[in-house]
């Protein structure tokens, strides 16, 4: 993806949903793609799909899928593209499926429409592709409705009917937030199974970070529609660069903390992103500005080898963060 | 290490302005002026009403004078809307007749009103034995022929038992009678979906009483629909009280109500065209009128038509 | 977080210290409607809980297991279909009408849409005076007065008493809720899930205020969520709750590093936390098969049916809810084991 911008029309003006996103997914990768309310990390997924709902658009930037650009294709070629080499799973199974529709048929369906398999093939490999997910006695409930799954099956024939047409990518966005935590985890754990099994890249898009931490190799970070910090999985969470990500990390109550230690609040609100500030978009929140922060906004610098953060302070130039944090 | 730190003040004024207070009825009425059909329809009802309220103090004409100039005469500078059988001045009467309509129409929202909204609150609110009577009543209601029945009640309340004597009021009560259920359905159905809010529990929390809980919190959330009802009923009772003009068993002569008008024109049709086209027109505007302002208010009141 | 030592067993009704008590408390509910619903949800089954005055208690649990059901029953939101609930030796079961309305100065909310409880039609401080007014605790400027203080002490601005809750973010309406449910300077308070639908960098602010306000006012909470993290940092205690059941209760770091109840170590290993070397080593124990309808939990221990370490006494005999060691309870034959 390079240098993406997708905008709103609306009648009070133009919102800006993401602005100069740039990034590579490489083959068998899994990235995170983190940020909160108004960070433009759903709109950035949908747009590698061509889904951004009216009145948005793509006004800026290329999606390179190989050698074509996704941001530049007809109709036709996005429909084929969409369901074949890139699969998405959504965060709501029950408006994602058709409640009228049998699950099998509906994954069944999935498969037919792309011609990758013959009707036959594509119905022989049904109950095997619900098992492959991990759906218990799949051959019975091949035949049920999705109201008759739980969240987590539902979730589970969602993922079935992403994955079977085998893609090279998978983007899920959300995937478990409406899922109790011990369904989380196994469905995480599909996910992580699933990806090795198809060599499939993965792209994971979460308010959690504890999510990526488990599952990912990289982060990136978003915030205001900008990347504000990007790099491997290890790097982001031991040595985080960007303000944001390393609030972000201590405002998390953990399991493992050991005594009670003061969460680390991020004041302020959520960016509106109809009234951004000028310069640096999380200066208003930031404990660490400075006087260049409010006036011109820093770009996505290389601040260590492979990990980049979009700030004129770098928490690596700041002595005793903790000590700020707390007052 | 509760240590006794300041509670930390998030930069609320930094953070968030608010250029004007915009209130949910502020929203709603911007997106009113957005639409154009239900605009005219607010001019018209406007008009409706400045006409009436000026009718009460002066007419160009008496409403029940006769013989003013030749009978059925066509409209010309003297008489803009020309004289009718009677030799009256047709345009006196059509503001006389606004008058009239007025009176029925938002006397009949209101009654209804007054009868519908308490019964759907006590309904949706109590639920139980209450509701199941209320709701039995309702649907009861429902089945019968409205029409017949308010015309009947109309004959039984003024000329059967004298109770109250012909005119506005007894129209008013015979409608509200047949058509309270609209209000108190609609009413009942708010109710039930509001009291499992969670500003509802909330209040309940706070200590608020039964009747606290439905004036503050219930009803005015749910007066959005409500409005639109009572905007749909005013022409639905303008049309009942002319409908029972036409047929003569509305108000008595020679009130200048805008059915009648049309009734006692209906046998000069041919010759005399003017007599019932102008309360035929100025009925149908008004109804036009009020149908594009409910419409209009429906959709300015939906919160899910966020642009 | 209050010095306090892990408190004295729950089921002793001897113990006159805790500010409230919950008895066998039960809560069932008709499935499917209508007067001849043969179908009941078994929502709460059976609890016995006690709360020491200052304490937090956490109570966790996945989707289904009653706890919003039992925060609402306990505060009388719902009527409880038998039991008890003891706060300061009253019974609250028995109390109706004015009396029953009287027990709000004490006993308070705060729910877990911070876009459904505040009501849109009135402004902040209306919402907020609104219990001054119905108990006549104050009016006109002293209410006022007292208005501006809450929403100071929730960190929100006293000038905008008169914007509606549409005009503010989700984290300040949740402020708004917090300043109205202690505007009356309650002793006891049920959060149920009051950060779970907020931003991530936002429940930070609202769990600090929490417990700010917690030292400052001698508040007892008792903290209703499904997420362990956020639970296991502001509560004392913790009590786990699976199909209308209390399966576990414990300090709260206890309950993290030993759980008993093979439950709650499960939900405790699918917890992830934000450190991709730890994650890296973990495995989370997963469950087998769905979670039961609360219409017809299964028999004996409610998780039989997806323990990993059931056994057939698990099918035939449900194990109580009782001491397994100082100040810790679990109902399990094999406590401690998985």
């Amino acid at each position: 993806m390079q240098d993406l911008r997708v905008q709103f029309f609306v009648s009070e003006g133009t919102v800006t949903a993401v602005d100069g996103v740039s990034f590579e997914v490489d083959r068998g990768e899994i990235v995170g793609i983190v940020g909160e309310s108004g960070s433009g990390k759903t709109m950035t997924a949908l747009s590698l799909l061509r889904l951004i709902p009216e009145p948005g658009r793509i006004t800026n930037g290329r999606i390179l899928y190989g050698e074509k650009d996704i941001a530049q294709m007809t109709d036709e070629e996005i429909r084929e593209f969409r369901g074949n080499e890139v699969a998405m799973i959504f965060q709501d199974p029950m408006t994602s499926l058709n409640p009228v529709l049998r699950i099998g048929f509906q994954v069944e369906e999935a498969m037919a429409a792309h011609s990758r398999f013959t009707n036959q093939q594509s119905r022989d490999r049904v109950v095997p592709m619900l098992q492959r997910v991990r759906i218990p006695a799949a051959k019975d409930r091949v035949r049920d409705y999705p109201h008759q799954f739980s969240g987590g099956m539902r979730q589970r024939g969602m993922i079935a009917m992403g994955v079977s047409n085998e893609p090279s990518l998978l983007i899920a966005d959300e995937p478990t937030t409406a899922l109790d935590v011990t369904v989380q985890a196994s469905i995480i754990e599909l996910l992580r199974d699933l990806s090795r099994e198809l060599r499939a890249s993965v792209i994971l898009i979460t308010h959690n970070m504890a999510l990526v931490a488990s599952l990912c190799n990289r982060v990136i970070v978003m915030y205001a529609g900008r990347i504000v910090e990007q790099g491997p999985t290890r790097a982001i969470f031991k040595n985080p660069q960007h303000p944001y990500t390393w609030s972000l990390l201590r405002s998390m109550p953990r399991m493992d903390e050991v005594g009670h230690e003061r969460l680390v609040s991020i004041r302020g609100l959520p960016p509106d992103l109809s009234k951004m500030p000028p310069g640096c978009k999380f200066h208003p929140r930031c404990r660490f500005r400075i006087d260049k922060c409010l006036t011109e906004e820093p770009p996505l610098a290389e601040v260590d080898p492979a990990q980049d953060a979009r700030c004129w302070v770098l928490m690596k130039n700041i002595p005793n963060p903790e000590a700020e944090a707390l007052k | 290490m509760a240590q006794a730190a300041p509670i930390s003040q998030p930069e609320v004024e930094l953070t968030y302005e608010v250029p004007e207070q915009v209130t949910l009825l502020n929203d709603a009425w911007r997106r009113l002026k957005r639409n154009r059909i239900a605009l005219v329809g607010a001019v018209i009802i406007g008009i409706l009403l400045i006409v009436a309220l000026i009718s009460i103090i002066w007419t160009p004409y008496p409403v029940w004078l006769q013989a003013v100039g030749p009978t059925y005469q066509t409209p010309s500078l003297k008489h803009p809307l020309g004289l009718d059988q009677a030799g009256r001045d047709i345009l006196s009467r059509i503001m006389g007749g606004a008058l009239i309509t007025v009176e029925v129409g938002i006397g009949s929202a209101i009654i209804l009103s007054l009868i519908g909204i308490p019964l759907g609150l006590i309904a949706g609110f109590y639920r139980g034995k209450v509701d199941t009577i209320i709701s039995f009543f309702i649907n009861i209601w429902y089945g019968i022929p409205d029409l017949l029945v308010a015309l009947i009640l109309v004959f039984v309340l003024s000329d059967a038992l004298h109770l109250i004597p012909r005119g506005v009021l007894v129209i008013i009560i015979a409608f509200a009678l047949t058509r309270w259920m609209d209000v108190a359905r609609l009413v009942r159905g708010q109710t039930l979906s509001l009291r499992e809010r969670e500003f509802v529990e909330a209040a309940r929390m706070g200590g608020a009483r039964d009747f606290a809980m439905l004036t503050r919190h219930i009803f005015p959330n749910a007066l959005g629909p409500i409005i639109v009802q009572a905007t749909f009923a005013i022409p639905a009772a303008v049309l009942f009280e002319a409908f029972l003009s036409f047929l003569g068993l509305g108000l008595p002569p020679p009130t200048p109500s805008w059915g009648a008008m049309a009734a006692d024109g209906y046998h000069g049709m041919d010759f005399a065209p003017h007599i019932v086209l102008a309360p035929t027109v100025a009925l149908s505007l008004t109804l036009m009128a009020f149908n594009w302002l409910g419409d209009g208010l429906r959709d300015a009141f939906d919160p899910r038509m966020k642009r | 977080m209050t010095a306090q030592p892990a408190p004295t067993p729950t089921t002793d009704p001897t113990i006159k210290t805790a500010l409230l008590r919950v008895e066998k408390l039960v809560k069932y509910f008709p499935a499917g409607g209508g007067l001849l619903a043969r179908n009941i949800v078994h929502a709460v089954d059976g609890v016995d809980l006690a709360i020491q005055p200052g304490e937090t208690l956490g109570l966790v649990g996945e989707s289904g297991c009653g706890k919003s059901t039992l925060g609402r029953v306990i505060v009388r939101l719902l009527p409880a279909t038998s039991g008890h609930i003891y706060f300061q030796d009253t019974d609250l079961t028995k109390v109706r009408g004015e009396k029953l309305r009287r027990t709000r100065q004490e006993i308070q909310m705060i729910f877990q849409d911070p876009y459904a409880s505040l009501n849109p039609r009135m402004t902040v401080g209306d919402i907020v005076s609104e219990p001054l007014r119905n108990f006549g605790v104050a009016r006109g400027r002293k209410a006022d007065q007292r208005v501006q203080e809450m929403m100071r002490v929730v960190g929100l601005n006293p000038n905008f008493v008169n914007r509606y809750p549409h005009e503010f973010s989700g984290g300040q309406r949740q402020r708004i809720g917090i300043a109205r449910a202690l505007v009356l300077d309650p002793k006891f308070i049920v959060a149920d899930e009051p950060v779970s639908a907020l931003d991530v960098s936002i429940q930070a602010q609202i769990v600090n205020l929490m417990e700010d306000l917690q030292s400052k006012f001698n508040l007892t909470f008792l903290f209703i969520a499904h997420d362990l993290s956020v639970v296991r940092h502001i509560s004392d205690r913790v009590a786990v709750m699976y199909l209308g059941k209390i399966v576990e209760i414990g300090p709260s770091d206890a309950i993290r590093d030993k759980p008993l109840h093979p439950y709650t170590k499960v939900l405790q290993s699918s917890v992830p936390v934000p450190d991709p070397d730890i994650e890296a080593t973990r495995k989370p124990i997963l469950l087998k098969g769905e979670i039961p309808s609360p219409v017809n939990p299964p028999n004996a221990c409610r998780f039989h049916t997806r323990c990993p370490i059931a056994q057939p006494i698990c099918s035939e005999v449900e194990p109580p809810l009782e001491k397994k060691e100082n100040g810790r309870f679990a109902a399990c034959h094999f406590a401690g084991q998985l």
